[in-house]
């Protein structure tokens, strides 16, 4: 008769003696295996009979699965002992240095597409012209003649080309295209156009080519209230803020009557202009109402038509906005500054996301 | 334009504070630029007296002085010449700033003496140059008081920006007439004296050309003693940063600065007979004021007498008349010119003058007698002498100009309810004639108004005495829609474009649109881009590519230590510089380490391919849907004739070019390691008319695919652009793909033969291929490769 009990004791010992996978296969088949100890004792039951028989494999059946299941444990243990050497043996350090294929988007790209965003909700389309203008469309178009002081102070830039035997200039703001597009389009018209413009003159507050972007708005009804408004709307937008405070002087630009320079209230923070508070004034646009010689000059009836344009200088908000103090950067092409003051591309400016 | 707060409040009288003032001249228009406490200077300095004045024991040139400042007697140590007992002095107590030399005053032993302060000259305190000796200050100067106060030197110099519309407020009583109207005091009225004139000038006047001097007025004044001129003048324009000459050039400059008259005095003992105004010769020349001879051309308004030019009509007067402190006998001149023709003159002969700035900006006609009266009177008194009567020549229009203006048309130009009533209440407060008639009302204009023509002029003067601070708010999205499109195509195209080259690594950059035509050469014909006043010899011409300007930046950035440079700009190029040769363009280049070496990867320099690759996502990006592409090698002369090529789209359109640099020119610009770079013509980017929302059917096959590799032996110049055409040729249903896989280069292979693999994807739509299928398209393929490039397939 054999010990049955003994022998469950011996494979209990021997599982526990099983430090990998292999000898614990070779311990399956010395007990489970075809020639092993327990399917051997199987075999024998045949030559039993009655109630011996029963009771033997009773006792043979509760002892082979108590085998399988200290296998599987064993199995598991074996496995989770291997993966924990595994995982400690691959770690890495993860602090070693990745990089981004990203480039940046300049900030007067951002800028300028910040503002054709909140215009375009506005419902003012973008409109363009050429960088060389006619010496009429720049200056005589817009109520400014050739001998008119405010001539004087754009420092124009003249290229050898000529139209009506007038010299081409670079134009010297956007404001040409007001009148390239009032010739095209009859009123209702609400646009803006932001671009390159030119002026003769290099130091530390002046570029020679610089950006504007310039609005116009010619219908039945809209005055200097409305203008007010568009710009209240465009600032608040623009900067973020519903605080922004706005201050309009009277001006002068030969193409509106009347004229504005609106200001914008700020404060000085460290080296920091915050927009919106304090009482300092930062100027920050002109504008007016069309001057009826103007709309005369695009054969618009001023009797019947009327309304207002707006001009400002893209640096300036991308300055304001963006904490950038000096201008000239912005052409240096250092990439570093770039890097630093650039935006990502994916950024599309939004008034349904953000803006900035 | 510079005054002083006192000059200001001579012909204003106001109860407002000083800072209401400064604000109400922004407010009018009249935009405040400084304001400057002059007498912050001179806050210290007390008046004092000498009581005692006695050597220095212990050096020649140094006195020791007793010195009474009122409220304590002081030693001081002076080394002044001129200083005596009595003398009023200016006193620097101890702490005190000098204001020429910002040195901080402290008790010293000077040679062994204690010194307790300093006795100031005129250059110590910044007021002239005189530093010979101190100031001797009138004895009726109280000794103790302030100096600033005692001698006017407390004073405000404010300057406001003057918009070339307002040439009414280039004095100062203009600015206290407009501030007068907006509320803030009453114009005071100046009277003074009108001298007959006891003779007739003796000097007459002819105008010859009335279009450019309508009017020419003079006053002939005899025995005048020229001296300098009183304290009261000399400090007024000194307070404005003007240089006292003598009596009387100061008088005519203060009645311009005071007026806004400008005037010219003559040495009538110099004058030859007549004077005649008219327009210069060509070849005449003359000799100005400022020392220097100008070429005067025909149109030119040129003051003579019968032998000589005298003068530029509103510009400047000449040397050869010009009075000093001999002169005896003057002609004092007050007059009109042309705006239009001074502004030319000025501008043609690069002159700047004061009269010059008036003038062109258009002079109130009625301030021609009114200033020559003013000036004679101030002549009489300072420099005495005798006065003949007024000779005019030429006339001062006596008529005012009116216009009609509608109350409703302001309101509907403002968007500010005002009534008739007020609207004629500003206007008169303006000095305008404004009274009802009919529905609307009826303006004289004040001949000092140069710039009021019409309705429009008239509704800014409403508002801004109005204030703009009183325009309501008013919402514009009321307004109805008028724009179907915000962006057109070609914008959305740019900006779909910048980004997305943003994405693939490259910085924006935004370079000027000028451009050195020395190193423009090889880009576009430079000669048709010149610009006439460059900024400077290397930005003399509009760029005729934008690469000449990137290729600039690399040397800036690698001498910066940069050494991987991705950038690109999006701009406009020019062809000529008429307005319409003006080229949309994008530039990407990648120059320098793609990789760096790091801890995962070998260093990599940028090829070819990186740009083309970047060029072609962009092209499909801004492309998209159904087009063929195909890439040939011919790019322009700039880039290298071995390593660059142009994409084709649809077969005619050429959209973009790729490659590198060519290397004279990389050479021209000191770069001395391959460029790469891309170039995608925006304006040739085919704009889809009517964009469809629908895609293109999408068929998929559920049937297992095959992929299949050959490899041939090929010519060294077969491209493998022909391989693939050749396989996609065989089926276009079945083979879904053919691309290379593998290039090699060895001698092994022949003289001038590469070894190339394509790697062939098959796939049906209507079955799963067998062997036999495949075996068949496989030898299909292989034996159209060979035919087509003469190569022989590898085993």
């Amino acid at each position: 008769m054999v010990d049955f009990a003994k022998l469950g004791q011996e494979i209990k010992y021997s599982l526990s003696k099983v430090t990998d996978l292999e000898s614990l296969s070779e311990c399956r088949i010395k007990y489970l295996g075809k020639k092993g100890k327990i399917s051997l004792l199987m075999k024998e039951l045949a030559n039993l009979s009655g109630e011996d028989r029963k009771k033997q494999a009773e006792i043979l059946n509760t002892l082979k699965n108590q085998t399988l299941s200290l296998i599987e444990d064993k199995t598991e243990e074996l496995n989770d002992k291997n993966l924990n050497e595994k995982l400690s043996s691959e770690t890495l350090d993860v602090t070693l240095p990745v990089s981004s294929s990203l480039g940046s988007i300049h900030p007067i790209t951002q800028v300028i597409e910040e503002v054709v965003t909140i215009f375009g909700d506005l419902d003012f389309y973008v409109a363009e012209g050429p960088e060389v203008e006619t010496d009429y469309n720049n200056f005589t178009a817009l109520n400014t003649s050739e001998h008119h002081p405010a001539r004087q102070m754009h420092d124009t830039f003249y290229v050898e080309t000529q139209t009506d035997n007038m010299q081409n200039v670079l134009r010297t703001h956007t404001s040409p295209v007001q009148i390239r597009s009032m010739l095209e389009h009859k009123p209702p018209i609400r646009l803006i156009a932001p671009g390159k413009t030119f002026r003769c003159d290099n130091d530390q507050t002046h570029s020679p080519m610089f950006h504007q972007v310039e609005g116009l708005v010619i219908d039945q009804e809209s005055n200097m209230s409305h203008l007010k408004g568009c710009l209240e709307i465009f600032l608040k937008t623009f900067f973020e803020t519903d605080k922004v405070k706005m201050r309009f002087r009277p001006s002068h630009f030969p193409f509106t009557e009347p004229s504005a320079e609106v200001d914008i209230g700020y404060t000085k923070k460290g080296n920091q202009l915050v927009i919106g508070e304090g009482d300092d004034w930062l100027e920050i646009l002109g504008c007016g109402m069309v001057h009826p010689k103007v709309l005369q000059n695009v054969n618009i009836d001023p009797s019947s038509f009327q309304g207002y344009a707006f001009g400002m200088g893209i640096e300036r908000l991308a300055m304001l906005k963006y904490g950038i103090s000096d201008l000239r950067t912005f052409f240096e092409c250092d990439l570093r500054w770039n890097k630093h003051y650039g935006f990502s591309p994916l950024n599309f400016p939004s008034l349904i996301r953000d803006l900035s | 334009m510079k005054f002083t707060y006192s000059w200001l409040k001579e012909h204003l009288e106001t109860e407002h504070q000083f800072n209401e003032v400064v604000d109400k001249l922004t407010a009018i228009g009249l935009e405040v630029e400084s304001v400057q406490d002059t007498g912050l200077a001179y806050r210290d300095f007390i008046v004092g007296q000498v009581l005692e004045e006695e050597k220095h024991p212990n050096a020649d040139k140094l006195k020791l002085c007793k010195v009474d400042i009122g409220r304590e007697k002081v030693d001081v140590v002076c080394g002044a010449p001129n200083v005596t007992k009595g003398m009023k002095v200016v006193y620097a107590p101890v702490g005190s700033v000098i204001p020429v030399n910002q040195m901080k005053i402290k008790a010293a032993k000077i040679r062994g003496v204690e010194s307790y302060g300093m006795m100031c000259s005129e250059y110590e305190l910044g007021i002239s140059n005189e530093h010979d000796g101190i100031i001797s200050l009138e004895q009726d100067k109280e000794v103790g008081s302030s100096f600033a106060d005692s001698s006017g030197m407390n004073d405000i110099l404010i300057e406001i920006g003057i918009t070339p519309n307002r040439q009414d407020c280039l004095g100062v009583l203009g600015v206290a007439r407009d501030l007068a109207a907006a509320g803030v005091g009453k114009l005071k009225n100046r009277e003074f004296k009108t001298e007959k004139g006891s003779f007739e000038s003796p000097i007459k006047i002819e105008i010859q050309d009335n279009d450019i001097c309508p009017a020419f007025a003079g006053s002939y004044i005899k025995n005048v003693k020229n001296v300098a001129s009183p304290d009261w003048l000399q400090k007024k324009l000194k307070s404005i940063g003007l240089r006292p000459i003598s009596a009387l050039v100061d008088i005519t400059n203060y009645v311009m600065f005071d007026q806004n008259r400008p005037l010219h005095v003559y040495d009538a003992d110099k004058v030859k007979g007549k004077i005649i105004v008219r327009s210069a010769q060509d070849g005449e020349s003359f000799k100005a004021l400022d020392e220097k001879t100008y070429d005067l051309k025909k149109g030119m308004c040129t003051i003579t007498d019968e032998e000589k030019v005298l003068g530029l009509g509103g510009i400047m007067g000449g040397e050869s008349t010009g009075c000093n402190f001999d002169t005896i006998n003057v002609l004092l001149e007050s007059a009109l010119f042309d705006n239009v023709n001074t502004a030319r003159t000025g501008r043609d002969l690069s002159i700047l003058s004061d009269a010059r700035y008036r003038f062109e900006r258009g002079i109130d006609p009625r301030s021609t007698l009114e200033g020559i009266h003013y000036a004679t009177q101030l002549i009489l008194e300072i420099c005495g002498g005798e006065c003949s009567e007024i000779v005019l020549a030429g006339q001062i229009s006596e008529t005012l100009n009116t216009i009609h203006i509608s109350g409703k048309n302001i309101v509907k130009r403002l968007g500010l309810e005002i009534t008739d009533d007020e609207i004629i209440l500003i206007l008169n407060s303006l000095g305008f004639g404004a009274k009802k008639s009919g529905e609307g009302i009826h303006c004289t204009i004040p001949s000092w108004r140069q710039d009021i023509h019409g309705e429009a002029d008239i509704s800014e003067e409403i508002i801004r005495i109005k204030g703009y601070e009183n325009i309501p708010t008013s919402n514009i999205r009321a307004i109805s829609k008028v724009n179907k499109d915000i962006l057109n195509s070609t914008q959305k195209i740019i900006s779909k474009a910048k980004h997305f080259i943003a994405s693939e690594g490259y910085n924006e950059f935004i370079t000027f649109s000028f451009s050195d035509s020395k190193k423009s050469i090889f880009f576009g014909e430079v000669e048709k881009l010149k610009i006439i006043n460059p900024i400077s010899e290397d930005l003399d011409i509009l760029r005729p590519s934008l690469i000449p300007n990137l290729l600039a930046s690399i040397k800036k950035n690698t001498a910066r230590g940069i050494d991987s440079l991705s950038i690109f700009e999006a701009g406009s190029q020019y062809s000529s510089t008429t307005p319409e040769d003006q080229i949309n363009s994008i530039c990407g280049v990648k120059y320098g380490l793609s990789n760096s070496k790091t801890w995962r990867s070998e260093k990599k320099e940028f090829d070819i391919f990186d740009v083309k690759n970047d060029l072609l996502n962009v092209v499909n990006y801004l492309v998209p849907g159904n087009k063929k592409i195909s890439i040939s090698d011919e790019a322009p002369s700039w880039y290298h004739p071995g390593r660059s090529g142009k994409i084709i789209l649809n077969k005619k359109i050429e959209i973009g070019y790729f490659g590198e640099l060519h290397p004279r020119i990389a050479n021209k610009f000191k770069i001395k390691t391959r460029v790469n770079l891309f170039e995608l013509i925006i304006d040739n980017v085919p704009l889809t008319e009517k964009k469809t929302t629908n895609k293109p059917q999408l068929i998929l096959s559920d049937f297992q695919s095959v992929t299949r590799d050959f490899a041939f032996i090929l010519d060294k110049d077969i491209k493998s652009s022909d391989l693939i055409k050749a396989a996609l040729n065989v089926d276009t249903k079945i083979i879904k793909s053919a691309e290379i896989f593998d290039l090699f280069e060895d001698k092994s292979l022949g003289e001038d033969k590469k070894s190339m693999a394509i790697k062939v994807v098959l796939q049906s739509e209507e079955k799963t291929l067998d062997e036999n299928d495949i075996n068949s398209l496989s030898s299909k393929i292989v034996e159209a490769i060979e035919k087509s490039t003469s190569g022989t397939v590898r085993s």
